[in-house]
């Protein structure tokens, strides 16, 4: 139990207590590095409080917090990229103002995401997910100037999903008596009202999972944050938000059946639209932001196959391409974000980047890794995750979910198209002015940009690394809805 | 098995994959060799040669493995390598759209072979493509026919068959020892192997091999109408690629395997000995046009020579291996295929001798029609020519062998095959018929100007057949609708917040609908 408080608590107390050094420091004596390499301790104490978790057999825990496969699995993703991110950050905003508060929120996201993903009660899980909405706000908000409007859209939008998802768990006491997700799924009655309950959540959270059409935030707010932000934003948040609708929508998992049915039409919906639109676009990070309302797709379908047929494989896919989306999108963002402090821009065209191999090679060649991962090519971590959510939706033997497979799969064909300029514009001979007067990155940018590509390569060339964890989650998530 | 762990490689040593490999190895050199000389002085060497050996290593594990999973990989990882070369001058417009349009359309034939691979493994639990072929009548009829049918799209994609041959011409851009190894030797090749290594488990479903037959047939026959129209040295070429891998498809469909995969074995040989011979003219001349060039004979005298040779294994002129394997074909489709068939592949051989005859007097013959002073391979490309040359001269020797040591490898297909393959091909009627064929075609083509004087200017003909017999319209319209689509999709980004919250309300009221009408009885 202290391990999960530990786990839960420390970002939480922390954060305030960074801001608060760096503040006296900053005061005393310009001691700005302070807060940098405090967020880097906290989150590496975290690391060591989920080392010591994952010791004990799970489930572990009480009724508001417990730790099981499934979160454990995300715990893990979220402090991957959250320590990607603080390492980028490092001198992605150096020395900008209000640095002490950058790194403030951004323990305090973390916190958020480490609570929500553990929270078994819907007290618990809208404290968190208001926590995680107003940390990440003031984080996309933190350059002011150039990220009003982002982070503007972000707020009203995010504000009119958690009236619904306020709505929504309203409507849930008022059937249920209680607020616990666990044991009420099967006092729950066969109820219109119950329906109502999760068309009311599915659109709350599906404003942060950025379900097509809800995702008219994304694309602003992905592109205006700072790059380590985005990564965050774009790597995980989102998935912690679908893990948490879809924890809750178990709870109600015997009044409807078409739950699956549901997340099957989402996902196809987000496949195509995301694809489509990133097809159109000539900013690198507003490309990549389209580009995850993609990537979720491929999760939904493979979500969406595991509560319909049952078919616990299908989880462990969507699991896995949460951890290569994860990686792939991460490594994406903090390349684009390493070229823009290089080429000094605030924002980069595909055209910008032409010639990009020949100053910085090594950063070029991981993107192009990234990008063939995340446009699931083999042999890379991308290819692995979203093989798997096909075969385990063609084991499942039903025509219906076949269509949806093969939809997915045209629609990666199209990605193609985006993806691959990217690398096409990084090897040419010629460089873009940009890139001609660009200044050397520094190591804590190129640091975790060579981590993660290695990390596509590893799990695409032994997926088996992460497939005991993504088994036991797949295995956790369909016994959620009674598989 | 479990889908979670990596799956095995499983190398699976047949006759049909060590002919494949030793193809991509031996000729993946030579294209090395070849590039020393063609590529000297050119920016990003490093990136070309590891991208090629790359694609070489990837042929090899795609022909090598026994795994379905480990197939489908490399067929990926090829069509990437083949992007990424035919975009290696990624400063060309041309280059650039070839390789996207080479990859879009690989894909979505690739996408027939996924689907197959994951209905089989669905349903019989094995990766293990010996495995398959051993168990195929515990397949469900419907999942045989459409693993059946998926993996026939993905070899049409593959092998560049109508109607899926659009992107082989714009993949022409590449440089040319690519397109001598990859876009004619071995990736075009991985769909014809597809087709012959299932040919066992697939035979039976209703209609599939009159479908692979048909499609062979087609794209052989509009293939070499193209070339026949082509005034680019390398797109004509890439035409004639595209009706050759038809006869092997053709053949594929009337069950001759062996004759499909000897003409691929020659193919391959006489083909990248064109292209390479082209690309040493390329390289002297700095033009690809045919209208352009002529009169080289005296000029480059040993490069007139091997690409004289390659094109007498082209028309099929005996002794030269392209005339042994086209013959076999012939001689199988007279025996196991319908008549008309037969009838219109000796029209195709002609066509064949007919375009390639043009092809050669176009630019080694007549008189010079540019400026340049152009010289003689240098070295490294000599000896790479000349090696070919040698090739094609003898790689039909193999025959025996080769038909011996796919009937012992391969447990599955049913080889009845005479020990005398080569007695066989002299001994039919169909040989002598065929080559008086190609006689009277070399005929035609002499006779041109009296032809053309005659009257006979098919006009029309020939603008239907330079605009790709409309496909490329239909692929530019897809792409197009694509573009448009995603361009009115933006209407939906109206980056006005009222709308957005507008959209989450009518969002919430669907979703309600959709669960409201999904619990009605």
């Amino acid at each position: 139990m202290t391990t999960t408080a530990w786990l839960i608590g420390l970002p939480v107390v922390m954060s305030p207590l960074i801001y608060l050094a760096a503040r006296i420091t900053v005061r005393v004596n310009k001691l700005t590095f302070m807060t940098r390499w405090l967020a880097l301790c906290v989150l590496g104490l975290v690391w060591l409080a989920l080392y010591f978790a994952s010791v004990y057999p799970v489930p572990v825990g009480n009724d508001s917090f417990r730790i099981d496969e499934v979160s454990g699995l995300l715990m893990a993703i979220v402090l991957t990229v959250t320590s990607a991110a603080t390492v980028f950050s490092f001198a992605d905003v150096r020395g900008a103002p209000g640095e002490e508060k950058y790194y403030a929120a951004l323990i305090m996201m973390t916190g958020s995401m480490l609570g929500l993903v553990c929270s078994v009660d819907l007290f618990n899980v809208w404290v968190w997910f208001e926590l995680l909405t107003i940390s990440t706000y003031s984080l996309v908000m933190f350059r002011r100037g150039r990220s009003l409007e982002a982070g503007l859209k972000y707020l009203v939008q995010s504000a009119a999903g958690s009236t619904f998802i306020l709505f929504g768990i309203a409507l849930f006491l008022m059937q249920t008596g209680t607020l616990s997700l666990q044991g009420i799924a099967r006092s729950t009655t066969d109820d219109g009202m119950m329906l109502v309950t999760g068309a009311l959540l599915i659109t709350g959270f599906g404003v942060k999972i950025a379900i097509f059409p809800l995702h008219t935030w994304l694309p602003d707010a992905h592109s205006q944050a700072p790059s380590g932000i985005s990564a965050v934003l774009s790597g995980i948040v989102i998935e912690v938000a679908l893990l948490t609708l879809l924890r809750v929508l178990a709870a109600l998992g015997s009044t409807s059946a078409s739950w699956g049915m549901l997340l099957l039409c989402f996902g196809a919906l987000n496949m195509l639209g995301g694809n489509l639109l990133a097809l159109r676009q000539t900013q690198v990070k507003r490309l990549l932001a389209y580009s995850s309302i993609a990537q979720v797709g491929y999760m939904l379908l493979g979500f969406g196959i595991a509560i319909e047929a049952g078919q616990a494989a299908a989880a462990q896919g969507a699991f896995f391409h949460v951890i290569s989306h994860g990686l792939g999108k991460v490594l994406a963002f903090l390349v684009a974000g390493a070229l823009l402090y290089a080429l000094s821009r605030h924002t980069l065209t595909i055209s910008e980047l032409s010639g990009a191999s020949r100053r910085y090679p090594l950063i070029s060649f991981a993107f192009s890794l990234a990008l063939l991962s995340l446009a699931s090519l083999p042999p890379f971590a991308g290819f692995m995750s979203k093989w798997q959510i096909f075969a385990a939706g063609f084991r499942s033997n039903d025509a219906f979910i076949s269509v949806f497979v093969i939809f997915g799969a045209l629609t990666s064909v199209i990605s193609l198209a985006y993806y691959l300029p990217l690398i096409n514009f990084m090897y040419r001979q010629e460089m873009s002015a940009g890139v001609r007067n660009g200044r050397p990155l520094p190591l804590a940018m190129a640091a975790p940009v060579i981590v993660l590509a290695l990390a596509i390569v590893l799990l695409g060339l032994f997926p088996n690394v992460v497939s005991e964890w993504t088994s036991r989650a797949g295995e956790t998530f369909v016994a959620w809805f009674g598989g | 098995m479990n889908i979670s762990s990596p799956l095995e490689f499983a190398a699976g040593f047949n006759g049909l994959g060590i002919v494949l490999a030793f193809i991509a190895v031996i000729l993946g050199g030579l294209a090395i060799i070849f590039s020393f000389d063609y590529m000297r002085g050119e920016a990003q060497q490093r990136r070309y040669y590891a991208l090629i050996i790359v694609f070489i290593g990837a042929m090899c594990g795609l022909v090598l493995t026994d795994s379905l999973f480990w197939l489908f990989v490399f067929w990926e990882i090829t069509a990437v390598c083949s992007y990424l070369l035919i975009s290696f001058h990624n400063e060309n417009p041309a280059a650039v759209a070839g390789g996207i349009r080479a990859i879009i359309v690989t894909q979505v034939g690739g996408l027939g072979l996924l689907i197959g691979i994951l209905a089989i493994q669905g349903n019989l639990g094995t990766d293990r493509i010996s495995d398959v072929l051993a168990s195929t009548q515990r397949l469900p009829s419907d999942v045989l026919a459409l693993a059946a049918f998926g993996f026939l799209i993905a070899a049409a994609a593959k092998s560049a068959q109508v109607p899926f041959h659009i992107w082989l011409p714009g993949a022409m851009e590449a440089p040319t020892p690519v397109s001598a190894l990859i876009h004619a030797a071995t990736m075009v090749n991985a769909g014809v192997y597809l087709l012959a290594r299932f040919f066992p488990a697939f035979s039976a479903v209703p209609g599939w091999t009159s479908a692979v037959a048909l499609i062979g047939l087609a794209s052989a026959f509009l293939g070499a109408l193209m070339a026949l129209t082509s005034t680019d040295l390398k797109r004509a070429l890439a035409y004639s690629t595209i009706s050759q891998l038809g006869f092997m498809v053709y053949a594929v469909g009337i069950g001759a395997i062996f004759a499909s995969q000897f003409h691929l074995l020659s193919h391959a040989v006489f083909k990248a000995l064109l292209f390479l011979g082209a690309g040493a003219v390329i390289h002297a001349t700095g033009t690809r046009d045919l209208r352009q060039l002529g009169g080289l004979r005296h000029r480059m005298p040993f490069t007139h020579l091997a690409f004289l040779i390659g094109a007498l294994g082209l028309i099929g002129i005996p002794v030269f291996n392209g005339f042994w394997s086209k013959e076999l074909i012939l001689d199988q489709s007279m025996r196991e295929g319908p008549a008309w068939a037969s009838w219109l592949l000796l029209i195709i051989i002609g066509l064949t001798a007919l375009y390639t005859v043009r092809i050669v007097s176009l630019v080694f013959y007549g008189s010079p029609r540019h400026e340049r002073q152009p010289h003689d391979a240098p070295r490294a490309m000599k000896v790479v020519l000349g090696t070919l040359s040698v090739g094609t001269c003898t790689t039909w020797l193999l025959a025996v062998p080769y038909a011996a040591l796919l009937a012992a490898t391969l447990p599955y297909h049913q080889f009845d095959l005479d020990s005398d393959v080569l007695g066989d091909v002299i001994h039919s009627p169909a040989t002598w018929i065929s080559l008086a064929v190609v006689g009277s075609a070399c005929l035609i083509w002499a006779k041109r100007k009296w032809i053309a004087g005659s009257g006979w200017e098919f006009q029309a003909a020939r603008e239907f057949i330079a605009s790709d017999f409309g496909f490329e319209r239909m692929a530019r319209l897809v792409a197009d609708i694509t573009q448009r689509g995603a361009e009115r999709l933006r209407a939906v980004q109206t980056g006005q917040v009222n709308w957005n919250i507008a959209q989450i309300l009518v969002f919430l009221i669907v979703v309600l609908a959709g669960l409201a009408i999904g619990q009605l009885p």
